[in-house]
């Protein structure tokens, strides 16, 4: 079968199983989100899909074959971002593309082409301790795809850039997708995993506590809030139908409910009172909500 | 695989070599070294301009106003007769036209009196013993020779010592002495100083948080292999470089015949040359792992000299081991220190310089070497491939056998 697929993977460390009896199928080109609070076991996995660290038991297979790193075309962008501080930039950019297999003629025009995307043409000369940390991002990102990888791994891609740089690895990791590339993202960003995953998979000490399609997944949730943006004060409506306010701003109520019907009910009395209501939205739960539901508050805020 | 894995090693060696003498503080450093061996090599000529001042000649003048030695001085190099007055002798010291002169006279009770005079006490405190037994045997031998005795009892009175040294151990020994220590020093801070470059360069890496893009670019043992040859060879580079200039500078700027009396070459074969090269490239291979894996075990630039602290001892028990057993070359203990792994690099070359050491000797000693390496790389590979990934505080020992243990 195409792509990656992992089967029941577990990883024990001094004794504690960080990582337990994972699976997962990537098998068309797309972005897979690894969610889970710190220590929750993604780095491991991310460390074992590349080959880095060994499994103890289970199967990592990329298009039918066991996973060994010399034999596939993996890129990694990992979390903790690292460059060389005093070497120039265009330096250490062939010298890992030349690590991953690539000529010197290849590697060359490839770093030319990123680089102009990314807009850093002008740092290539320079040593990267000069480059902003945003920069030094970017150039971490195209040590990731410099090799044209098959399966990129990006650990939190977006942390630590401003909106417009944010906004350009966004197009390139969408068109990275066109092109066949299979990607496997972890982000603490639940907006961000929603804009582009299409599967998801949730973390929680080691273990797997949600898995699958993420529209399935938020469809299968019921609608556990709604927002109302009115031009008169309904506190006295929400005490009297027992619901409890998120948050109020400016007469923009976030009402959580625990059934639909319960909105339907206020909607009717407030349109019976003639109230002016600007918006009325009866609203699915988050990918946040999902995760904080799943794996807990503590835990989340940690 | 080979040839990617080959064309790896060749990509780290390249990219390190490149890193090191790219570096600011790596030409500083080879410029301020090489600049110094070349002033080194000027002490010399540079005290010479400043003793040149002193005495153009080292002419001594004997002034025997009593003819106590009755004409008879000792046949000594730069001894010379002189009748001349003592002012116009202590001028000439003054001038620095004569380096002494002695004044000899007679005491109250007729013994001879021997007046040593020197421009400045300081450079002389006083008479030369040899020259003051070359005037007592020629006080002597002008009695004796007074008392007209045969040329048998003159002999007996007189003797003619032969004196000659041999040695009881059966092993020649050959070599300088002091060309031996400054090799011995010389091998010893290469491979200290190119070996430490190794953690520091990994350390680096860790800190600068690039190892796991380094590390799933390629095998660990790559990087370890690669990086550790690179730095070997940019050290060899340098102390080619170093050994070049001193042999030009000693050439050029040192009196040949000092030259030959501080540096007796005749031993430094071609042979030996190749041996302290091997023993070079072996003993920094060996250490540089040791090296390499302290460097893997710490996160941070400031943990490093402590975490390399017990191999530090370990090169410096090696390189102790081997110089204070130079004394006794052929002793038990230095024949241990040439097979010794940790101190093999420093000895074996030495005595295969003082023609001592055996073939099998040194085939044993290499052998050892090897085996010791390939453990140690063994070790060392298998503790950085999983130690690398490891962020936080410094590493126990026990911390190491249990990553040395982990799959």
């Amino acid at each position: 079968m195409q792509g990656l697929i992992l089967k029941n993977v577990s990883k024990t460390f001094a004794g504690k199983k960080v990582v337990d009896k994972i699976s997962l199928e990537l098998t068309k080109p797309s972005v897979y989100g690894l969610l889970g609070t710190n220590g929750a076991g993604k780095t491991t996995t991310i460390r074992m899909i590349l080959g880095i660290l060994k499994k103890d038991s289970g199967e990592i297979t990329w298009n039918g074959q066991a996973v060994d790193r010399k034999s596939v075309n993996f890129g990694y962008l990992p979390e903790e971002r690292g460059v060389y501080p005093k070497i120039k930039i265009y330096d250490q950019l062939m010298y890992f593309a030349e690590l991953k297999g690539m000529d010197k003629v290849t590697a060359d025009k490839s770093i030319r082409k990123w680089a102009k995307v990314l807009k850093v043409e002008e740092y290539l000369e320079m040593p990267a301790e000069k480059l902003s940390k945003g920069n030094q991002q970017k150039i971490q990102f195209m040590t990731a795809i410099i090799h044209n990888p098959d399966l990129v791994v990006l650990d939190e891609p977006f942390s630590g850039l401003d909106p417009v740089n944010t906004e350009i690895l966004k197009n390139i990791i969408i068109d990275l997708v066109r092109h066949g590339k299979y990607i496997i993202m972890s982000a603490h960003q639940m907006p961000t995993i929603e804009e582009f995953c299409t599967d998801i998979l949730i973390l929680n000490r080691g273990k797997t506590v949600l898995q699958g399609n993420l529209k399935d997944i938020k469809a299968a949730y019921p609608a556990n809030r709604v927002v109302i943006d009115t031009t008169s004060d309904i506190t006295k409506y929400l005490k009297q139908a027992k619901l409890a306010v998120e948050n109020e701003k400016d007469h923009q109520y976030t009402i959580k409910i625990k059934h639909e019907n319960a909105a339907r009910e206020l909607l009717e009395q407030l349109v019976a009172d003639h109230i002016t209501i600007d918006r009325f939205e009866i609203m699915k739960p988050t990918l946040n909500d999902i995760f904080i539901e799943k794996v807990g508050a503590t835990n989340a805020n940690s | 695989m080979q040839t990617r894995n080959f064309h790896d090693i060749l990509t780290v060696i390249k990219f390190t070599m490149r890193d090191i003498l790219g570096r600011k503080s790596f030409r500083i450093s080879t410029a301020i070294i090489t600049i110094l061996i070349i002033l080194g090599f000027n002490i010399p000529n540079f005290l010479n301009s400043f003793t040149n001042e002193g005495p153009s000649s080292d002419t001594i003048l004997v002034l025997d106003h009593d003819n106590v030695f009755e004409g008879k001085i000792p046949e000594y190099d730069d001894l010379e007769l002189s009748t001349e007055s003592t002012e116009a002798i202590e001028e000439k010291i003054m001038n620095d036209e004569i380096s002494a002169a002695i004044y000899i006279s007679r005491t109250d009770s007729g013994s001879p009196h021997l007046h040593y005079l020197v421009k400045n006490m300081v450079a002389a405190s006083e008479m030369p013993t040899k020259l003051l037994d070359a005037f007592i045997y020629q006080y002597t031998a002008n009695q004796v020779n007074k008392l007209n005795l045969t040329p048998t009892q003159t002999q007996q009175i007189l003797p003619s010592f032969r004196v000659t040294t041999s040695q009881v151990d059966t092993q020649e020994v050959g070599g300088n002495i002091f060309v031996m220590m400054i090799l011995s020093c010389i091998l010893f801070f290469a491979i200290y100083f190119c070996a430490y470059q190794v953690s520091i360069s990994i350390t680096v890496e860790k800190t600068s948080k690039i190892m796991e893009t380094l590390v799933t670019s390629t095998t660990p043992r790559t990087i370890i292999l690669g990086k550790t040859i690179g730095i070997g060879l940019v050290g060899l580079i340098q102390i080619l470089l170093f050994a070049i200039v001193a042999l030009i500078s000693a050439y050029t700027f040192l009196d040949p015949t000092l030259l030959n009396a501080m540096f007796d070459l005749s031993t430094f074969t071609p042979l030996l040359a190749i041996i302290m090269i091997v023993y070079f490239i072996l003993g920094y291979f060996m250490y540089a792992l040791l090296y390499a894996l302290t460097g893997s075990t710490v996160s941070k630039p400031e943990d490093v000299q402590s975490a390399n602290m017990p191999i530090a001892f370990i090169t410096m028990i090696g390189f102790y081991l081997s110089y204070f057993t130079l004394s006794d070359p052929t002793g038990d203990l230095n024949f241990i220190a040439a097979l010794l792994p940790i101190s093999s690099p420093f000895c074996m070359p030495l005595r295969v310089m003082m023609g001592i050491a055996s073939a099998w000797e040194v085939t044993l000693s290499i052998a050892i070497l090897i085996v010791a390496c390939v453990i140690i790389a063994h070790i060392a590979i298998k503790i950085y491939s999983n130690a690398i990934l490891n962020y936080g505080t410094k590493m126990s020992l026990g911390s190491l056998l249990k990553i040395y243990k982990e799959k």
